[in-house]
């Protein structure tokens, strides 16, 4: 027994005194240290993106900037972003490497269509603003003053562009036309009517109130409700007789600068489309194409005036409904429903959907009346229409031109464009074989429907680690970000 | 009510931009396809693999791609930077990616180490792309493979000498320029050189296997390796890699350990201890490419000496003796076994041949991944069933041992036959085991360890035992 005891203890020692070789310990962490470490050993990313992007932009958008505040201060509608402009000036160095992933997504995702380059890197800086307002306030809903932007103020900004337009009619057009489009039921619409009414009353007693005060300031850059007052002084006046009965020294006043105000009235509206709707070269050229038509039409003069009265009212819907759509996008860019550069894709994707039909109508030769992106009236001619056909053609060729000269000062931008539209392209069909996949996948398992708003959540986060590590760019994870959204 | 109103107008804003976007994907098709086909998709094109050279930004948008379309199995990462900056990127294809399953094996691929041996760079991105594409057809090889193994894909370790060799005018690309990386460093010369301690330990005994000690001081001090090879190691640190090749060009061969002379002399067949098994997985890759096993054709250039070659293999220092290579770092400092493949007598050749190459190596490259799953693989645990990382698993016979990741888990690759396992740790008994390994799959070999500690209780509580007998019988 003690044998067994003593021959037990001596095994173990003989087997403890065997040759256990000393090995070494390699690191044995996560992965994930290795590019933790990576990111604080090397250059941080944010920075060198940052550098990057500074160095392009200086060297490409600076005289484009100047241009911009000059655009903006001229356009009433968008006061809000005046104080943005000016708050603009003073941020324009740190501003240039955000404005610039945007800036540069928009050249990229630029069809060839006809909007030259110089229009949309004017734009770049309304975005960069909207951005620039985004990222002061965390959740975006704030006005000049700093109180927050409630539903209230959504209404009332369409009352305001009702009373602007100085006819309901317009109200009831654009309701009409989102109910044939199915975007609005009935109710909804109704509700949406009395709100409107309600702002609208309010703001014709507010703009009388503010009259007074007006006078004494002339056209001020930075004030929202008094840069509308020299335009909104004959609406005032004509609408105030109707409503209200107020003092009669303000009426007499009123009409005094009535015929003033009248061709007043119409020069900042053209103004207005002129530098709004430069954006939306389709859209203008639809719209002078409607002119262009009445123009042609001398032989029948008998025909022209009530033409001409129709013509112009139809104009001045779809200038109303291009106005308020523009105005929409705003406010839910300024609601965070969706981002700058998401509302300014929007636009653009309309208005090249304006150009498609506007393409479709005039090929197809159609008179349907009933057309609201083509409004030819049946009467017309095929003479007629062969001309407004070249008056189109003659816009697109301008633009084009247009861009052709742009593009042949930054041709490296042209070229660059075509593949990353290649590449958006390449992206896109991956994602599709994705999704493909995953629901073909999902069903054998029998699951439940794919969960989209999952996966869109899983990608927004890869994509957002992805560009920290510099695997991919700001504007493909936007872009990704949003081919996943629109889902 | 106004309240009310407001989410009314929100709604038939959404609904707009909703609308909006339904005609701006309507309206963006037509345009698109041609300006994309125009400019990118000039050559062949089979499945999303366009047979054409990625330059950096390509690269990273076809890996991008790939991640795009099978985000369920794929996740891209980067081990860190070059000299000029461009990512290292890395993709990983997985069930589940970014993480390490236990008892799953590591694979790698590493290309493009010289910067202008391009065609192991194009076949990598191809590589991943055919893996993704198969994946969802369901081919089953590749789902097992997949399911089964994490692989790493690294289609380049130079970019900085790729650009400087793509941009190179005309259509003969040099035989050096863009070999080395930016700083002028040939990146399979810079490892740490452990062959040369592995043979000193062998004369006068010391370990066999993981030699590169003081991580910190060798590596991350070290003014003379480049950001490339120190961001290799560190990966090769972190990662349980058991399987991996390194693909070159300039000539047509399946390349294994050792690559340097023991004796310095300019050719000597080389053996490592594993000799047996990298011959195995040498030939599984040339085996499957019809030029490079074929023993007759003519060699790659008209005074090589390629006299060492046998059925599309050779040993790295028969061929030619090459110190501080990866190859070797990865066998003498980790559990990594790593063949260098060569690829294509041309170091840069035409693009019109890289769908050519792909034929030629598509069977190659899957076949050489599957190698992962042969040997014997297992846990080591103590006897409470947790794991013990690091433990040292020995061959008999064979001088080179590998140690247990941090799941306890190893994979010890191994040519068919029968052979003794050991497995051992600090403070644990060790264990010996009797093996007969298949040519494949991989057998199951678990271990217990019984730690010095429990043992003694063990002998503790015998002795007691018998001490009370002993009382019991003479009655004290």
């Amino acid at each position: 027994m003690g044998f067994l005891w003593t021959g037990s203890w001596i095994l173990v020692l003989v087997l403890n005194s065997g040759p256990i070789q000393a090995f070494p310990k390699p690191e044995v962490s996560q992965d994930k240290s290795l590019h933790n470490r990576e990111l604080s050993a090397e250059r941080p990313l944010n920075e060198q993106i940052a550098e990057a992007e500074a160095d392009k932009i200086k060297k490409t958008y600076p005289p484009e900037s100047k241009q911009n505040e000059s655009n903006y201060s001229s356009i009433d509608n968008l006061n809000l972003l005046r104080a943005i402009t000016e708050k603009e000036k003073l941020e324009e160095e740190k501003q240039s490497i955000r404005s610039s992933p945007f800036g540069n997504k928009l050249n990229v995702e630029d069809v060839d269509s006809t909007k030259n380059r110089k229009l949309n890197d004017e734009y770049d800086s309304t975005k960069s603003g909207l951005d620039y307002k985004f990222q002061d306030d965390p959740d975006g809903l704030h006005q000049l003053d700093g109180t927050p932007l409630t539903a209230e103020d959504i209404v009332h900004k369409i009352a305001t562009r009702i009373y602007e337009e100085n006819d309901r009619g317009v109200f009831d057009k654009i309701v009409s036309k989102l109910l044939n489009l199915g975007l609005i039921t009935e109710s909804q619409a109704h509700t949406l009517e009395d709100e409107v009414a309600e702002a609208l009353q309010k703001l014709i007693s507010k703009e009388a109130n503010n009259y007074e005060e007006a006078l004494d300031k002339p056209t001020s850059g930075t004030e929202y409700q008094a840069g509308k007052i020299p335009e909104k002084v004959i609406p005032v006046a004509a609408i105030q007789d109707g409503f209200t009965n107020r003092e009669n020294d303000e009426t007499v006043s009123n009409t005094l600068t009535l015929s003033n105000g009248l061709e007043r009235r119409t020069n900042p509206h053209s103004e207005d489309d002129f530098e709004e709707l430069q954006y939306f070269p389709n859209f203008y050229a639809l719209l002078t194409s409607i002119d262009s038509g009445t123009l042609s039409n001398t032989k029948h003069q008998e025909k022209i005036l009530p033409k001409s009265e129709k013509e112009a009212k139809e104009k001045e819907t779809l200038i109303t409904i291009m106005k308020t759509l523009i105005d929409f996008v705003k406010m839910m860019v300024k609601y965070g429903t969706i981002s700058p550069e998401e509302g300014v894709s929007y636009l653009e994707n309309l208005d090249e959907a304006i150009a498609l039909q506007t393409k479709n109508k005039l090929e197809n030769n159609s008179t349907d009346s009933k057309s609201k992106l083509y409004p030819v009236p049946s009467e017309k001619s095929h003479e007629e229409t062969d001309s407004t056909k070249q008056e189109a053609a003659k816009m697109e060729k301008e633009y084009g031109t247009l861009k052709d000269s742009t593009k042949d000062d930054n041709s490296n931008l042209g070229g660059k464009t075509d593949g990353a539209k290649g590449k958006t392209e390449a992206y896109l069909e991956a994602i599709r074989k994705n999704i493909e996949w995953l629901k073909k996948h999902n069903k054998k398992g029998n699951k439940e429907d794919y969960d989209l708003s999952k996966m869109r959540d899983f990608i927004n986060q890869q994509a957002d680690a992805y560009v920290e590590k510099g695997i991919l760019d700001k504007e493909e994870a936007k872009a990704i970000k949003r081919i996943y959204s629109s889902l | 009510m106004a309240r009310c109103g407001g989410r009314v107008l929100l709604a038939l804003c959404a609904a707009l931009v909703a609308g909006g976007w339904l005609l701006a994907a309507e309206a963006q098709e037509p345009g698109a396809p041609a300006a994309g086909m125009r400019r990118r998709r000039r050559l062949q094109q089979e499945d999303g693999i366009s047979f054409e050279y990625h330059r950096y930004p390509e690269l990273r948008e076809a890996l991008v791609s790939v991640w795009l379309q099978c985000t369920a199995i794929s996740r891209i990462y980067t081990v860190g930077r070059s000299f000029e900056g461009r990512e290292l990127l890395v993709i990983e294809l997985s069930d589940n990616p970014g993480i390490h399953e236990p008892g799953e094996p590591e694979f790698k691929y590493i290309g493009n180490m010289h910067g202008n041996e391009a065609v192991g760079r194009e076949l990598l991105i191809f590589l991943a792309q055919y893996l993704c594409n198969e994946y969802q057809k369901g081919n089953e090889t590749i789902v097992n493979l997949i399911h089964s193994t994490r692989i790493h894909i690294m289609p380049s370790l130079n970019p900085d000498g790729f650009e400087k060799a793509a941009s190179q005018p005309g259509e003969l690309k040099d035989w050096f320029v863009g070999r080395s990386n930016a700083q002028g460093i040939d990146l399979n010369r810079n490892f740490p050189d452990l062959d040369r301690i592995v043979y000193v330990n062998e004369k006068e005994g010391g370990p066999n296997n993981h030699l590169l000690k003081n991580l910190k001081k060798i590596v991350d001090q070290n003014a003379k390796l480049a950001p490339e090879t120190k961001a290799v190691i560190h990966w090769i640190m972190d990662i349980p890699f058991v399987l991996s090749a390194n693909l070159h060009g300039g000539d047509l061969v399946a390349n294994y350990p050792y690559d340097e002379t023991r004796s310095g002399t300019a050719h000597e067949y080389s053996s490592c201890p594993d000799d047996a098994i990298f011959q195995s997985l040498a030939r599984a890759y040339s085996s499957f490419n019809p030029v490079m096993s074929n023993s007759n054709r003519t060699p790659c250039h008209k005074n090589d000496d390629d006299t060492s070659f046998v059925d599309g293999t050779t040993n790295g220092g028969a061929w030619y003796s090459v110190p501080g290579g990866m190859q070797d770092f990865n066998y003498l400092s980790s559990n990594c076994f790593e063949i260098t493949v060569e690829l294509s007598c041309e170091k840069f050749p035409p693009e019109e041949t890289l769908s050519s190459y792909w034929e030629d190596n598509k069977n190659s490259l899957i076949s050489y991944m599957e190698q992962i799953h042969r040997g014997v693989k297992g846990f080591v645990r103590d006897l409470q069933g947790n794991p013990i990382a690091n433990a040292t698993i020995s061959v008999d016979g064979i001088d080179h041992d590998i140690t247990s990741a941090k799941d306890g888990d190893y994979w010890r690759l191994l040519a068919p036959g029968n052979y003794k396992l050991t497995a051992s740790a600090p403070g644990y008994l060790a264990i010996t085991k009797k093996v007969a390994v298949p040519f494949k799959p991989a057998v199951s070999v678990d271990f217990e360890l019984e730690s010095f500690s429990e043992r003694k209780e063990e002998e503790k509580e015998e002795l007691m035992e018998w001490w009370k007998m002993m009382s019991e019988t003479l009655n004290f």
